[in-house]
């Protein structure tokens, strides 16, 4: 199979569940995904045989307060381009051969919750695992929830890769 | 992580002290009934040390020196998947002389990495003698690299655009005299693990993964690849000079132990092959293209084959002079769960080997295991378990 019937194949599998367009990159492609359709269309990858998830990057997107550097003082703050909130962004990146499908899913600081695709995709509960200490998503049914990467006296709440993370100032 | 009724106590204790020239430590619970394993979970990041965030507040150049330090076994594919990524969201085209001489450092990475895999691998299951030959047969690829770059581990091959040292006709020698030397030994090896009666004992029909718990499972590179999953980024997605010298994927069917011996050390060949035709055909030309300080704007993914499998790097740049996000996804994390699905069924004396198969990145013998029996739990040091695997395949 060439690499354009590849990426068909995946837009074929996702059309159901994509909002909006799909991104074309110079990897392959790219949809937006609801949160409660997401693992339908992980299953939908999945049985459709269509590659594998080779990795979940999570995205912390604060909505910027600060104007722009360059901005002259008194300037008012760029406008958002969604809504005026701090989001966080789950890409679920799912590969076959040269083809990357990713699916971008997105959530917001005070409601960050996400369905776990681990009944589909077992091997998915040490990137859940990564995402909920590292950023602060809450992945629902996910089945282990113990630390992966942070040590134990870690104090909660706090999530190293967001943005307003600066150190533990010690 | 609980799985059973009753009350049990459970000891954690802290990892001792590292071994200087190893890597990561670990720790596994496995719970056992009677000697068989019935559930096996792992808690990883004791050398966590943040470098996805650190490189947020570095500039890009000085980004790929912290992140070239993520392993040292693997170095050099880190910073070319690192490299790679800037380079694409730049619009560069890097030299084919460059890409070339990238391809050659990482397949004598590859080489170093899986001698030194052998040698472990034949250590934890008490094969001394194996552990010592390899290891000896790998100073010829040590010293190969050392006289390349100027170091053994952490080459600093790369710069953003390309390589930052050519290689003249006297390393060329230096290097095909090394690979004379060695693919007779590669050959020994693969008669002595497909012949020993000891080591066939401890790797024959043992951690058997069928290729569709490999595909269910994630898994990646060698370990795939011996349960006849044919997963190569090298010829899946060809980067960097692959393109140019490409190579054949190597796959086994038997999805044990032993063929993840035989598909490691078959793999040595094919990185024979391609390190002599690079030398032969080594492309004229410049060594690096200039990538300017600030980075478009963009997001991009790239992967490659690290010894142990796919390594995949997403950058993103919000036209700065610093990454705004690097996220690294190593092979090992893949792995791991098919450890943990296929240790269950077997003997607590397999579960050294099992997890030695999937060459995870890190040998430390002061990993911690906790074992959990029925009513209690005892914390093992990695050297007992490996001792109690020995012994009971005596």
């Amino acid at each position: 199979m060439d690499v354009s019937q590849v990426t068909v194949a995946a837009e074929t599998l996702l059309k159901p569940f994509a909002v909006g367009a799909f991104a074309q990159t110079p990897g392959g492609i790219e949809a937006v995904i609801r949160r409660e359709d997401l693992p339908a269309a992980v299953k939908a990858l999945i049985d459709g045989r269509w590659g594998y998830l080779a990795a979940i990057t999570g995205l912390d997107h604060p909505w910027p307060k600060a104007p722009k550097p360059g901005a002259k003082p008194g300037e008012p703050a760029p406008e958002p381009a969604g809504p005026i909130e701090d989001r966080l962004e789950a890409l679920y990146q799912f590969v076959s051969g040269a083809v990357i499908a990713t699916l971008r899913v997105s959530v917001s600081y005070h409601d960050p919750k996400l369905p776990t695709v681990c009944p589909v995709i077992p091997s998915a509960t040490l990137y859940e695992r990564e995402l909920q200490e590292m950023f602060g998503f809450v992945v629902e049914g996910t089945p282990d929830t113990g630390r992966l990467l942070l040590p134990d006296d870690w104090p909660d709440q706090v999530y190293p890769l967001r943005k307003s993370f600066t150190g533990l100032g010690m | 992580m609980d799985t059973e009724q009753g009350v049990r106590k459970k000891f954690v204790v802290p990892i001792g002290p590292q071994h200087p020239a190893l890597k990561e430590p670990g720790h596994f619970e496995i719970t056992v009934d009677g000697e068989i394993v019935t559930a096996a979970t792992v808690r990883l990041g004791y050398v966590h040390r943040g470098i996805e965030k650190g490189v947020e507040q570095h500039n890009w150049a000085q980004a790929m020196y912290m992140l070239e330090r993520i392993c040292g076994i693997c170095s050099h594919v880190h910073a070319t998947a690192y490299a790679l990524g800037v380079e694409a969201l730049a619009g560069v085209q890097v030299p084919p002389r460059a890409q070339a001489i990238r391809v050659l450092v990482a397949e004598l990475e590859r080489v170093h990495s899986h001698l030194l895999w052998l040698g472990v691998a034949a250590h934890e299951g008490g094969f001394d003698t194996l552990f010592m030959y390899s290891w000896r047969d790998r100073e010829m690829i040590m010293d190969v690299l050392e006289g390349l770059t100027g170091n053994r581990v952490n080459y600093s091959c790369n710069v953003l655009g390309g390589v930052k040292f050519d290689v003249d006709e006297k390393q060329a020698d230096a290097i095909r005299k090394a690979i004379d030397y060695l693919e007779p030994r590669t050959h020994h090896y693969l008669k002595v693990v497909t012949t020993d009666e000891t080591l066939i004992g401890r790797t024959r029909n043992v951690g058997t993964m069928t290729a569709a718990e490999a595909e269910k499972l994630g898994a990646v590179g060698p370990t795939a690849r011996a349960s006849g999953v044919p997963r190569d980024i090298r010829v899946d997605s060809p980067y960097a000079g692959y393109p140019a010298f490409p190579v054949r994927t190597i796959t086994a069917t038997a999805g044990d132990l032993e063929a993840k011996f035989i598909v490691r050390l078959q793999e040595l060949f094919e990185s024979y092959r391609v390190i002599r035709e690079i030398l032969d055909k080594l492309p004229p030309g410049d060594l690096s293209v200039r990538v300017k300080p600030k980075v478009p704007a963009g997001e991009t993914v790239s992967r490659v084959e690290a010894p142990r499998g796919e390594l995949l790097y997403y950058l993103k740049s919000t036209g700065g002079a610093n990454p705004d996000r690097v996220k690294v996804r190593t092979p090992s994390l893949c792995n791991w769960g098919s450890v943990l699905a296929t240790a269950p069924g077997h003997k607590l004396a397999d579960v050294p080997m099992l997890i030695a198969g999937i060459d995870p990145c890190f040998s430390c013998n002061d990993r911690i295991v906790t074992i959990r029996r029925r009513d209690d739990a005892e914390t093992w040091t990695w050297a007992r378990l490996r001792q109690y695997g020995i012994e009971y395949y005596r």
